[in-house]
């Protein structure tokens, strides 16, 4: 389907346009000059013909009794048989003072007397071209001639005419013959300027893909030649990509030093206030509460965003899950010592790759792990396995279970709210579950909130598999 | 109790000198990475808090610094960034907990003593010794199930001696737990809290070991 304002369609429109008026014009040329040419032909032969007859024509003189006037009488007739055949398609006339002498083709017609009048209008000695019905309905063409011949007062008219029906079929199988040799010629013509458009605009078509790429995130810039029309337009492309990827990159990076800065001195108002009296005190507390878990929200989704824009390869190919699980469980026992906490792990094959850039994968992870194990009592379960059929389909699914309180089913989609949270007891953002279900759904995976064979909660994390 | 505290930001650096001395700590504050090394080689701390983003030098490389040295000192390290990947690096550098700025102070500070404790080999905030019992969070006392009023250097003396059980802690080293650098130190002073502690404690809880120092017997009393 071709779009009414398509460049495609309007090419090709002028192209039949042009290619049926040019040609047409050129039939109508060529069968002009055909026709005109057997004409030519025709007429140079009535010439020779009307010659032969005035040369064969001979005056009698008055006889003897001269009752008789002077009269005409052929010597010589033309040899072409056709002017003996009746109805033969060759004929000839010659009309003086009241004498008529004519061909034995005519048969038993005599010419329409309208024509007498009409050649009466001719020169002496010039030859004339006419129209004319003859025997047989005939449509004759008619050359005639006005000599004045030595003997005669009147002047003579002498005609030569011949059958045009045959001129006309030839012309008419001559036009059809052009006309369909033209019409070839269109078709090839417009299947030419087809491939041409189509050529033409292929690196427009190109151009689409590239930035329907671009678009997929499948390619950060347009890449490839295109021919001196669209390079410069595909060069100024690449350059206000650049741009933006520059600014959007910048404008991140900003955003992140901001939350960065600010936590400091966000740190030192909140120890000032912990102990402020009164409305003011807990007024001041609730708005810096507020303002830290903004600065949070917006750190993540910063950094988030940033490695979204990360078009290192080895984003691409994926973060190995059993060596950034062994990292933070190294870093919990560490930080859980005091607490005496079980780690348990079935951890899966090194080569198990997921589709999540390293840094990420920590995060998500860690702030889940983190999460079991502020709320466990002593076991914190993490297995990690493919589920699925190997290749492009497999999910690697990761669950993290600990022995604590858990999660009553009817509470765990608001657990998944951003902002919400369950227990204000224990110190953090509230921001996990919402964040790590956030960035599980934006690598395409999935999260979900179980309950635990080990009494507590069960985080199940489904990512593609690299 | 002696605690380096290693934070550039001076707001942040002086609140938290004022809730680690209110919690019973001698505090000394490094404001930079080279500063920070230097203290934490030099000075026999009980704890350190380290800001991984010093100036000078950072953090990660200070704290690399004292482990390479063969400081054992528990570091609770301290950061703006706090992404899982840069805890990892602090945890395999050396640092024994990790806290995200923001922070509640009541929360830095019971994680430092945790630390404390931890590196002494005690798993309960209340130290207890036959009669003797030392709540380290609200930094009381209690003999025989009575409430004994402590004074703040008194506190101090008899924590690092119980946390030390079953040691002979030399008079230079309690002093040099007990005082910031800045601090007014006269050996004298010791004695006279050991004194008043002596009264305030079952008989014999301190022994002194002549020539040496003091010593809290594990099997005391």
């Amino acid at each position: 389907m071709i779009r009414a304002d398509s460049l495609r369609r309007r090419l090709l429109l002028a192209a039949a346009l042009w290619i049926a008026l040019g040609l047409a014009a050129v039939g109508v040329l060529l069968v002009l000059l055909f026709r005109q040419h057997v004409e030519q032909e025709l007429a140079e032969r009535a010439r020779v013909q009307l010659d032969a007859l005035i040369a064969g024509l001979a005056v009698e003189p008055p006889s003897a009794d001269a009752a008789a006037p002077p009269h005409l009488r052929l010597q010589r007739e033309p040899p072409d048989p056709a002017f003996r055949q009746p109805l033969g398609g060759l004929y000839w006339l010659v009309q003086g003072d009241g004498a008529l002498l004519r061909s034995r083709s005519w048969w038993d017609t005599l010419p329409e007397p309208a024509l007498a009048a009409r050649w009466s209008t001719l020169d002496a000695g010039a030859t004339g071209r006419f129209g004319a019905t003859g025997p047989g309905d005939q449509p004759l063409l008619l050359w005639a001639r006005r000599v004045e011949l030595a003997g005669l007062d009147a002047p003579v008219v002498v005609a030569v005419g011949s059958d045009v029906t045959r001129l006309r079929s030839l012309t008419r199988s001559y036009a059809l013959t052009v006309g369909s040799a033209l019409g070839v010629l269109a078709l090839v013509l417009w299947g030419a300027s087809w491939l041409q458009v189509r050529s033409g605009l292929a690196p427009l078509g190109r151009l689409q893909l590239a930035l329907q790429r671009l678009r997929g995130g499948q390619a950060q810039r347009i890449e490839g030649r295109y021919p001196a029309e669209v390079q410069p337009l595909v060069a100024d492309l690449n350059a206000v990509l650049d741009d933006n990827e520059r600014l959007v990159r910048q404008a991140r990076e900003q955003s992140g030093n901001l939350a960065h800065a600010l936590k400091t001195p966000l740190a030192v108002i909140g120890n000032a206030v912990t102990h402020w009296p009164g409305e003011d005190g807990a007024l001041v507390r609730a708005q810096l509460a507020l303002l830290q878990r903004q600065v949070e929200l917006h750190l993540v989704r910063a950094r988030a965003a940033a490695r979204a824009l990360d078009s290192t390869p080895g984003a691409a190919a994926g973060t190995p899950v059993s060596p950034v699980l062994e990292d933070l469980l190294r870093v919990l026992e560490r930080l859980y010592a005091a607490r005496q906490l079980r780690f348990e792990r079935q951890l899966p094959p090194q080569a198990l790759r997921v589709a999540m850039a390293s840094d990420t994968l920590h995060d998500l992870l860690g702030n889940l792990l983190d999460n079991a194990c502020k709320w466990a009592r002593g076991r914190v379960r993490v297995c990690a396995r493919v589920e699925g059929e190997p290749g492009a389909a497999a999910l690697a699914a990761i669950e993290i279970h600990d022995d604590g309180p858990g999660i009553a089913p009817e509470q765990r989609e608001a657990a998944l709210q951003r902002g919400q949270r369950l227990d204000e007891r224990q110190p953090g953002s509230g921001l996990g579950l919402a964040i790590a279900d956030e960035l599980v759904r934006l690598h395409g995976g999935t999260l979900a909130l179980e309950g635990s064979e080990l009494g507590g909660l069960l985080v199940r994390v489904c990512l593609p598999v690299r | 109790m002696r605690v380096l505290v290693a934070e550039d930001e001076p707001a942040l650096a002086r609140q938290l000198q004022q809730a680690l001395q209110a919690a019973g700590f001698a505090v000394d504050v490094a404001g930079d990475g080279i500063d920070a090394e230097y203290l934490g080689r030099e000075l026999p701390f009980d704890a350190v808090v380290l800001d991984l983003g010093l100036p000078g030098k950072d953090g990660l490389s200070v704290l690399r610094a004292w482990r390479a040295a063969g400081s054992a000192v528990p570091v609770l390290v301290l950061t703006a960034r706090g992404s899982w990947q840069e805890k990892v690096l602090g945890i395999d550098a050396g640092a024994d907990d990790y806290l995200g700025k923001p922070f509640q102070m009541e929360e830095l500070v019971a994680r430092l003593r945790a630390l404390v404790r931890r590196s002494s080999g005690l798993a309960s905030p209340v130290l207890t010794l036959g009669a003797v019992r030392l709540d380290t969070r609200s930094c009381t006392l209690e003999v025989e199930g009575r409430p004994v009023a402590l004074t703040a250097h008194e506190y101090r003396v008899l924590a690092y001696l119980m946390h030390q059980r079953g040691r002979v802690v030399a008079r230079a080293e309690l002093s040099e737990h007990l005082y910031a650098q800045d601090a007014d130190r006269d050996s004298n002073t010791l004695d006279v809290f050991i004194a008043r502690l002596r009264r305030k404690l079952p008989p014999g809880f301190i022994a002194t070991v002549r020539g040496l120092g003091w010593r809290i017997d594990e099997a005391a009393a």
